[in-house]
């Protein structure tokens, strides 16, 4: 135990996590399309089970040495300098060292819910795919091994560099599960989530060299750490801190989606197979509202607090839940239901972010998990329908609560986890975002708590027609109910839904310091008036 | 390098003593008695008989390119006291060499089975990419504007008979013709430029021009020296191929032979750019207020035109030719980002640039048949998934001239961006991502196009494939632009010592056109 | 003897050079085409020995360079017309469309 205790403090686990896949991968496409699912079966089994223990040895004090990363923040004024970093696991290996390029990951309370939400949905992806993807497994295979390794050194990453290439390394194999193994239009989906999401990511580039040179040109040190993109030194102008802001806003809002920029999203899950809107779903939304949580708003406090980006931020997000359900609520195509119900949660997700505070913060981060669950599930459950039908179409089904009763109960436990039902994870999510919204808009939080009603407005009635009504089709009436693989896929989601939904205090608990102090950080460099510049820079150690 | 002081190498040149000059040219010298070597096995083998070349010739070749390696590391750590050799002895010039001398090995190892396949399996094509080789270093390497104009054409002249290589084709020909006539004429111009700095400074010794101007001195000549300048300008520009003189880049490249397209638009360009370094980011630095502006738009027209225009082609090698064009562009920013960055960034790209483009060109080799180039879009409908070695092999080049993480290409744009952000040309950085980003669409069509169309028939890539050599180079070029992302570390260094050595080091850029303070 | 004064020499060299790059802009015939740009050569050199009594004899011995080269240049330009002639009875570059411009 000891010996286990020992492993999961050192810097080692969060860089197998990200290897372990990638090499399997590598495996997965060597050995041949026959072998290439059991190969990723155990590859992705194997990688939950490691990941799993992070929950437990979890400190939320953190545990890296001010050495270890940030090297030179002593005697700045925020709450990143004190003498351990509050992240665990971190690795700092240099890389470009005369460019201050470091592979620096590290884990705190937010990215260690969404590496585990990613590593436990990797071995269920591949079961979903068990029977699903017969064409060109190994490669199928791969993709989808490379591609959780890219999302787990998104969310790890604590050097800018590393960020941007694991950001855009998460696009290659996203692209070709859309456009390989995808629907008809696939090849349309891919390009346009390639683009879209591409054009969002060069924007950002550019914003992270603007960022690197400025902090160079006064501090005179290079460096992409995370840390020292937060150096209050820069001191950028307003206008600069705005059109910064913008820049990372973008990227990541392409990548959420936000309102106007979610039209990809439709596209890229109805065409992607089963297991890529899983992903899609379960995480690289995520990727978007992390990189909010972690990035654009503690690097640019002054503008992502200004009160124009504030509105924009609670417009946009309020827009996003009410026009997502209502464009959801006529939807033929059930898929295409399930992803605009993504764009109204992740609007939810906005909502807790922008709300700056506490209990607003935890809700966003509860409702990325809990939508990194129940939507899932959702893909899943439709992804097994496809398999026995052929169709995705609402109007095609009808009555399988007769034919097939074990499917229609998952399907409606999903649904209620993905309304809110209280006992699910959906209902404390997004009652937390609410309670934060309302502290500090509460109108919004009104309008938003409307969302709420209107998933039921679209959710249950798809599933009314789809479990319920008269058995009309003669082609749904002998097919067969889920078998073991499936419930396998399907039960650990059900139990963790119910679990987070009863008794969310671990969850809660663990992600409390690591969002207080990104809320603290905020303040304090939002707060003071800047000093002189050249006062705090020969205040400041200069090693 | 104790191997060569062994041999009695001097650890300092003076090229004022004749048998230092030995030394200074070791590399140049054994390639050129490489290259006649490799055409008197040929006649020696053939005699009179009109037969395809041994298959024994291109490894002839590969040896000779080898040795001048061997040979151009003597260079490394020599310095040179003198002031007025016509040839650098310098790391830039080492580096550039080594740059030549991948693009020509590339070529010749892609060119093993293409030429069986067209016919032109003659041992004069070796020869000649030899000698082309020549021109590039003499080029790259020289420190007197005569001397880049020879090595100009002793590259180019070569160039000229290898584009019309294939006699039976009449493209070729016509290719050949077409860049016969606008590179004579860009010579032209590029000569008459010599002509009046000549007459203007006095000298056509760059490191005098550059001390001249240096100085400050009035020479009275300021008309006739902008003449100059303006005039070198236009011959340099056909020769890199910037818009708005690129016209004749994509048929030259489309019409002549595959390797001889990899070996123009890699080895010429990389020499093209080296002389353009030498003569106008080192000895007209500090007329930099006259040529900056002139560049700066140069670079952002090429940039944004050639992307534009690579989006309408639908021939992969016509396309592959835009790109070149707006790689140009690309380098002309690190030109023009000035300082040892902007230096040591156009070295590592175009390091990069070349591993890349030969290594596409070797995958369009790989596709074409008998008598068939097979360049068209459609062509490589289903490549990927049919060979699936191929389609990822071309999708890492084609993303690694996207500039996209994992590759060369996106370290050493990177390296462009922090090079031109550093010489105060914010707002060509912002010109060279939003033209990555129309890039983005016509390198990804091709990957689209390989993994997600069928093939146009059952079968139809049952041939495409390469001979075991091109196969290994392919796929070391494949693993040096990955590696080059990993540990890039390494040739960075290398290139920065590189720049670091340029024999002197110009006064900072003056600023662009419109106010340089986009950002700050 | 009276020299030429330098602005003459180079006036000449000028206007030589611009008719040889005038006419490869406007004729059609490949062959004409080449012989221009042997003008555009023949006027650099004129400005080349022009310049040499004031910058030295250097000017004077790049002149056998660029003839030399030019003569090379001749060798390899007559060889690929002919080239190009076999393939199309003809020298007008107007005819070449195999490739766009």
């Amino acid at each position: 135990m000891d010996f286990l205790k020992h492993l999961y403090e050192g810097p080692g686990i969060l860089t197998f996590l990200i290897a372990f896949p990638l090499l399997g991968a590598l495996a997965a496409w060597l050995v041949g399309d026959r072998s290439a699912r059991a190969t990723a079966l155990v590859v992705g089994i194997v990688e939950l089970l490691v990941s799993v223990p992070l929950f437990f040895t979890f400190d939320p004090t953190g545990t890296c040495p001010q050495s270890v990363i940030g090297r030179q923040n002593e005697g700045l004024p925020f709450a990143f300098s004190q003498l351990t970093v509050p992240f665990q696991n971190c690795t700092d290996a240099p890389w470009f060292a005369d460019w201050g390029i470091h592979f620096r990951i590290g884990l705190d309370g937010i990215s260690l819910f969404m590496v585990l939400l990613t590593t436990l949905l990797l071995p269920l992806m591949v079961l979903g795919s068990w029977t699903y993807i017969r064409d060109r497994q190994r490669t199928f295979y791969a993709m989808l091994l490379a591609l959780t390794a890219g999302v787990v050194g998104v969310f790890v990453a604590l050097d800018m560099f590393v960020f941007y290439v694991f950001w855009e390394l998460v696009l290659i194999p996203m692209y070709f599960l859309i456009g390989v193994w995808g629907g008809k239009e696939r090849v349309y989906a891919a390009v346009k989530f390639f683009l879209y999401t591409a054009a969002g990511s060069l924007l950002m580039l550019v914003a992270i060299l603007y960022v690197y040179f400025r902090v160079h040109s006064v501090t005179g040190m290079s460096s992409f750490s995370y840390f020292d993109f937060m150096n209050p030194l820069a001191a950028f102008s307003a206008r600069e801190e705005a059109l910064l802001f913008l820049a990372f806003a973008l990227a990541f809002a392409v990548k959420v989606p936000i309102f106007p920029f979610h039209t990809w999203l439709p596209h890229a899950h109805v065409q992607a197979p089963t297991a890529g809107s899983v992903i899609l779903a379960g995480v690289l939304l995520k990727m978007g509202t992390y990189g909010f949580i972690r990035f654009a708003v503690p690097f640019f406090p002054d503008a992502a607090h200004a009160p124009g980006a504030v509105k924009w931020a609670m417009v946009l997000g309020v827009i996003g839940i009410i026009y997502a359900a209502m464009v959801a609520a006529v939807q033929p195509n059930a898929k295409k239901l399930v992803a605009y119900t993504s764009v109204a949660h992740l609007g939810f997700v906005i909502l807790g972010i922008f709300a700056y505070n506490l209990i607003g913060l935890q809700g966003a981060l509860m409702v990325m998990i809990g939508h990194g669950l129940s939507t899932p599930m959702l893909f899943f459950l439709l992804g097994m329908l496809y398999e026995r039908r052929h169709s995705y179409e609402i109007e095609d089904f009808g009555g399988l609560a007769a034919s097939i009763p074990v499917f229609a109960t998952m399907l409606v436990f999903a649904a209620m986890a993905s309304i809110g039902l209280p006992g699910t994870s959906g209902f404390v999510s997004e009652f937390l975002v609410l309670l934060g919204t309302f502290k500090t808009h509460p109108y919004v939080a009104l309008l938003a708590s409307t969302g709420v009603i209107f998933a039921a407005y679209y959710m249950l009635p798809m599933v009314q027609k789809v479990a319920f009504n008269a058995l009309r089709s003669p082609a749904n009436r002998d097919i067969p109910d889920l078998d073991r693989r499936e419930l396998a896929i399907l039960l650990p989601l059900v139990v963790l839904i119910l679990w987070i939904g009863i008794y969310p205090k671990p969850f809660l608990d663990r992600m409390e310091p690591a969002a207080l102090r990104l809320l603290a950080t905020q303040s304090t460099r939002l707060a003071p008036p800047m000093q002189p510049m050249g006062d705090v820079a020969a205040a400041a150690p200069n090693p | 390098m104790s191997f060569f002081a062994a041999l009695g190498r001097p650890e300092v040149l003076d090229l004022a003593r004749q048998t230092h000059y030995f030394w200074a040219l070791l590399p140049e010298i054994v390639l050129t008695l490489g290259a006649m070597l490799v055409l008197i096995v040929d006649v020696i083998h053939k005699g009179d008989r009109s037969e395809p070349s041994r298959g024994s010739i291109p490894v002839l070749t590969l040896a000779v390119l080898a040795a001048t390696a061997l040979a151009n590391t003597a260079l490394f750590g020599l310095r040179d006291v003198s002031a007025n050799g016509m040839v650098a002895v310098d790391g830039f010039r080492t580096f550039t060499n080594f740059v030549y001398l991948v693009a020509a090995a590339l070529c010749i190892a892609i060119s093993m089975g293409y030429l069986e396949r067209r016919g032109i399996m003659k041992g004069e094509f070796h020869a000649l990419v030899l000698f082309a080789t020549l021109g590039m270093m003499l080029m790259g390497g020289s420190r007197d504007l005569i001397m880049t104009f020879i090595g100009l054409e002793v590259m180019s002249v070569p160039i000229y008979v290898l584009v019309g290589f294939d006699r039976m084709d009449p493209r070729s020909s016509e290719a050949s013709l077409k860049y016969f006539l606008l590179g004579a004429f860009s010579s032209g111009f590029f000569l008459y430029g010599i002509a009046l700095v000549f007459g203007a400074v006095g000298s056509t010794n760059l490191t005098y021009i550059a001390e001249t101007l240096g100085t400050g001195t009035d020479h009275g000549h300021e008309r006739l020296l902008m003449a100059g300048m303006a005039l070198t300008l236009v011959g340099l520009g056909f020769k890199v191929a910037a818009i708005p003189f690129h016209m004749w880049t994509p048929d030259a490249y489309d019409g002549a032979p595959t390797p001889v397209t990899a070996l123009m638009s890699t080895g010429v360009k990389a020499a093209a750019f080296a002389a353009f370094v030498r003569i106008f980011a080192v000895a007209f630095a500090d007329a930099g207020a006259q040529w900056v502006p002139v560049v700066w738009w140069l670079a952002a027209v090429t940039m944004v035109g050639a992307n534009l225009v690579a989006l309408t082609q639908g021939s992969v090698k016509r396309m592959l030719a835009y790109s070149s064009i707006a790689h140009a562009g690309y380098l002309l920013v690190a030109l023009l980002s000035g300082g040892d960055t902007g230096k040591a960034a156009f070295l590592f790209y175009i390091l990069a640039y070349t591993v890349m483009t030969a290594g596409a060109f070797g995958i369009v080799i790989a596709n074409s048949r008998d008598g068939e180039e097979r360049v068209t879009l459609e062509d490589y409908a289903g490549l990927g998934l049919e060979k699936p070695w191929l389609g990822a092999a071309f999708s890492i080049f084609l993303l690694s001239l996207a500039g996209f993480p994992l590759t060369a290409g996106f370290l050493g744009k990177l390296y462009i961006l922090r090079a031109a952000v550093e010489g105060g040309q914010a707002q060509l950085a912002v010109i060279l991502v939003l033209a990555s980003l129309v890039s983005y669409f016509y390198y990804l069509r091709v990957i689209v196009v390989m993994y997600m169309r069928p093939a146009r028939s059952e079968g139809w890539h049952a041939g495409a494939g390469l001979p075991l050599a091109a196969r290994t180079a392919v796929l070391a070029a494949c693993v040096v632009v990955v590696a080059m992302f990993f540990a890039g570390a390494v040739p960075m260094r290398w290139a920065e010592q590189s720049a670091l050595s340029l024999w002197r080091q110009p006064a900072p850029v003056a600023a662009s056109p419109a106010p340089a303070s986009l950002f700050r | 003897m009276q020299q030429i004064p330098l602005e003459q020499a180079l006036g000449l060299s000028a206007l030589l050079f611009a008719i040889g790059a005038f006419g490869v802009v406007i004729r059609r015939n490949a062959i004409i085409l080449f012989m221009c740009i042997e003008l555009m050569l023949n006027a650099v050199n004129l400005a080349f020995v022009a310049f040499s009594p004031r910058s030295g004899v250097q000017g004077q011995v790049f002149v056998f360079f660029v003839i030399a080269v030019a003569a090379a240049e001749a060798a390899v330009g007559l060889a690929i017309i002919i080239s190009v002639f076999r393939h199309k009875e003809s020298v007008d570059i107007k005819n070449f469309s195999l490739l766009r411009w």
